[in-house]
């Protein structure tokens, strides 16, 4: 524990470069045993950079780190794990082979008399971690087999398992539902009160809201303002990250919706193969207008993500029941390609894993799903490939040097953008959006719902699957719930709240908990 | 760094097999033994043997890129290669085919065979390497009964148990008896495949399968039917390898192109491919078979020991690779 009153952390003075771009610039921090901290800025702003630094996997920097008064210097993230210094990263770094406990006593196995793995004592020692945290999973279960957010849990559980008097978590709650950051939030008010100081990073406010004791901000690389977390507002934060002030970050409505181009009705899939994890459609009915933004709401697990893929011709295969009518028509896509064919595109949830392929350019990115359209006998005009990129990039203001470079170097938000400007190249007539915001930040956030904004007002249906219950409320017309691969409920978004969505998504009794906790914790309007 | 700084940097390494093929190429002109002052190695006879020699591996080569493009392998091009050549001598000795029909069947040999092993990777979820290593013993089997264990000898003539001569001319060479004919195939395959690869739709989605099969996939790329017709058009180039195999060396020999898959696959390796997929050209896989061809000739010239110029050419490969590691966006 830190010595006295001192600081557990204190980064002084802390600058990093790549080539000639300054990712961090004489960055002060101060990490109080028994805070939680948060870190905000936008992509790029240097909160990775300088919790990289922190955690020993970034080791050529300037300036001063010291851990309870004492400087140190990691050689790696071993050094600094030895340290009392964990790390949640976004990606997870979990073996996806390896069971949890596995995962989770990954390197520093408890072993026998016989130095072979103690796989009893492993899975005991699991067993008891997940219990403390509240998280109800097989140790025995390989971590491949359990959701994004599931395994967003076992990345906690071992970071506690660590023991660490500092922890970093950065969005740990991207793919968490409501009850399981709930659940996150407990452990991690218990860490601080036991002395830990956690920094916390996070895209959402109303959860920094209700964490964070501190909140500081980045932006380009330096250090622009620090608030009391608790009594900060979103606008303050968010005009703090952006240096400028955020109009309104969700679009304004005001159009009148047009004809239906979706109905689905009753949609169930039966899949040849059931593969676990999955959430199959079970009886689904959603309907899209033209010029509408429609969402579909539900808890993680409720079965948005499948009922989007199948949908666009991506889903298992195996018999449909129910309709799905485009236009009036009932269409049934059996790939991508035909879904696409029918005026439909689809921008999938987790942009480098479904949506990009980072090490490729910009250019090759952006125009995939038009190239054999351009083509003029299996030839590809490269002027026009260049010039539909160019007009897509400009449209979108996606920020990049040359549409040569990879895209991978571009930030969260402009990445998502060249995807969902692969998708608005095809000149859709619905549009299929898989949580189109996840890890962008405010700036971004607010361009991306412009850009949804006037995509619908050129007569696109937009169909948006979300697990931020603000962002469903603020931006669509109508949200559908769903709960188990089913609609349960219909919500108009005028005179409805984030309560409402929240909780038609729980269902019964727990939502009335549900509301209640909310309540108790100040994010019911 | 500099923008100018990086942007030399870039190319150098874009442009790495080249590069390569350049240093060898002098270090070759350095170490060349000569006979009445004139370099040996420079002499355009050798020059044109080189790409005589690397031309039947380039030719696969290149069509092992395309499928390392798609982050796939092929295993099975030197068998295939092996019952080409046997049954092109077959055809033509045994069965009195004209040269034409006898090439035109061998190369639809070639791309069915091809295209069913991509059918069993890309639509029976079996990894190519398994896929084509069981190909590799199905050519060889197949060229083996095909041959009856034996090399089928080709005579040129018009009678019976005769080829046409118009076969012969793959041991020739043209343009006034200076280019190899091989050596010309096989820069017009290369040429031809490196502009198809630059302005094909095609190729666009060989690249995006191999960077992100999921998001090709999701973009509308027909990911199944573009890896069917990788492994085809491999297939159809291992074929012509051994049809011309056949043609320099007057028989089909069933057990001949052993090995010629790791050659291949070395090629494009030093040709700056990543093996993962998504990352190369033809360009530098013609350079990389181009510099191991030059390498293999200035060793035999030096009367170097054939297994010293193994061992030297492994150091090459492992050498091309690590520089490879260097690349600023790896």
């Amino acid at each position: 524990m830190g010595d006295g009153d001192g600081p557990l952390v204190e980064m002084t003075g802390v600058s990093k470069s790549y080539g000639g771009v300054r990712a961090c610039r004489d960055v002060d921090l101060t990490l109080r045993a028994g805070e939680v901290h948060a870190l905000l800025g936008e992509n790029g702003a240097g909160k990775s950079t300088l919790m990289r630094i922190l955690c020993g996997d970034i080791t050529d920097h300037d300036g001063e780190v010291s851990l309870a008064g004492r400087p140190v210097r990691f050689g790696s993230p071993v050094d600094a794990q030895r340290a009392g210094i964990a790390m949640i990263h976004q990606e997870l770094d979990l073996v996806p082979g390896l069971s949890v406990a596995e995962n989770i006593f990954l390197g520093r196995e408890p072993r026998t008399r016989y130095r072979t793995v103690d796989a009893r004592r492993m899975v005991r020692r699991t067993r008891e971690l997940l219990a403390g945290t509240g998280i109800a999973l097989d140790p025995r279960r390989p971590v491949g087999e359990l959701r994004t957010g599931e395994q967003q849990l076992v990345a906690i559980a071992k970071a506690l398992s660590l023991d660490a008097r500092v922890l970093i978590m950065d969005e740990p709650t991207s793919a968490l539902s409501t009850a399981e950051v709930d659940r996150m939030f407990t452990v991690i008010s218990e860490l601080a009160r036991a002395g830990s100081g956690i920094v916390y990073i996070s895209h959402r406010m109303e959860e920094i809201g209700r964490i964070a004791d501190r909140a500081t901000v980045l932006r380009n690389g330096s250090v622009v303002a620090e608030f009391d977390a608790r009594r900060m507002t979103a606008r303050e934060a968010a005009e703090a990250m952006v240096g400028r002030s955020v109009q309104t970050l969700f679009r304004t409505r005001g159009h009148e919706p047009g004809a239906e181009i979706l109905r689905v009705d009753g949609l169930a899939v039966t899949p040849r193969r059931a593969r676990p994890g999955r959430r199959e459609p079970a009886g689904v009915t959603v309907s899209v207008r033209r010029g509408e933004i429609v969402g579909i709401g539900g808890l993680l697990g409720s079965g948005r993500t499948e009922l989007l893929e199948t949908l666009f011709g991506a889903g298992s295969r195996g018999r449909w029941h129910g309709t799905v009518l485009l236009d009036g028509r009932p269409v049934r896509p059996r790939s991508p390609r035909q879904a696409l064919r029918l005026g439909l595109a689809f921008v999938p949830e987790d942009r480098r894993v479904a949506g990009l392929a980072v090490n490729h350019s910009v250019l090759a990115n952006t125009v995939l799903s038009i190239v054999d359209r351009l083509a003029v006998l299996g030839v590809v005009p490269g002027g026009r490939e260049a010039g539909a990129a160019r007009r897509v990039v400009d449209e979108l203001r996606v920020k990049l040097r040359s549409v040569r470079d990879p895209v991978g170097t571009l930030s969260g938000g402009n990445q998502q953008k060249v995807v969902l400007g692969r998708a608005l190249l095809t000149e859709p007539r619905l549009l299929l959006l898989d949580e189109p915001t996840r890890g962008v930040d405010v700036g971004a956030k607010a361009e991306i719902y412009h850009l949804l904004g006037a995509a619908a007002g050129r007569g696109i249906g937009v169909l948006l699957a979300s697990s931020e219950p603000a962002e469903l409320i603020g931006v669509c017309d109508r949200v559908f719930v769903l709960r188990g691969g089913t609609t349960v409920r219909e919500l108009d978004t005028t005179g409805s709240s984030e309560a409402d969505l929240l909780a038609a998504s729980m269902g019964g009794g727990a939502a009335a908990e549900a509301i209640d906790a909310a309540a108790t914790q100040g994010t019911v309007r | 760094m500099s923008e100018r700084r990086r942007a030399v940097v870039d190319t150098l390494f874009r442009f790495q097999s080249l590069f390569g093929l350049i240093a060898v190429f002098v270090a070759a002109v350095i170490f060349s033994p000569s006979r009445n002052g004139e370099l040996l190695f420079l002499s355009s006879d050798n020059l044109f043997n080189v790409v005589r020699a690397v031309s039947e591996i380039g030719i696969i080569a290149v069509g092992m890129t395309f499928v390392i493009l798609i982050g796939g392998i092929d295993l099975s091009v030197g068998a295939v290669l092996g019952l080409a050549a046997v049954g092109s001598a077959v055809l033509l000795v045994d069965e009195d085919f004209g040269v034409l029909p006898a090439v035109l069947l061998v190369l639809l040999a070639g791309l069915v065979f091809g295209v069913l092993q991509g059918m069993a990777s890309a639509m029976l979820g079996i990894q190519a390497f398994i896929v084509t290593l069981a190909g590799l013993q199905i050519a060889r089997g197949l060229a083996r009964i095909t041959s009856g264990g034996q090399g089928v000898a080709i005579a040129y003539g018009d009678g019976p148990g005769e080829a046409p001569v118009a076969f012969s001319l793959l041991g020739e060479r043209t343009f006034n008896g200076l280019v190899p004919i091989p050596a010309l195939i096989f820069l017009v395959v290369a040429a031809l495949a490196i502009a198809f690869l630059r302005v094909s739709a095609f190729s666009r989605h060989v690249y995006a399968i191999g960077g992100n099969e999921k998001a090709a996939r999701l973009s509308g790329v027909p990911v199944t039917r573009v890896k069917v017709a990788v492994y085809g058009i491999c297939g159809l180039l291992a074929a012509l390898a051994g049809i011309i195999h056949a043609g320099q060396l007057n028989q089909g020999s069933p057990n001949d192109g052993g090995g010629y898959e790791l050659d291949a696959i070395a090629a494009v390796v030093v040709g700056g491919t990543a093996l993962s997929g998504g990352r190369g050209s033809v360009v530098g896989t013609v350079a990389g078979a181009l510099l191991l061809g030059v390498l293999n000739n200035i060793l035999a010239l030096n009367n170097v020991d054939p297994n010293v110029q193994l061992l030297i050419k492994g150091l090459v490969i492992v050498a091309a690779a690590g520089l490879q590691r260097l690349r600023p966006d790896q």
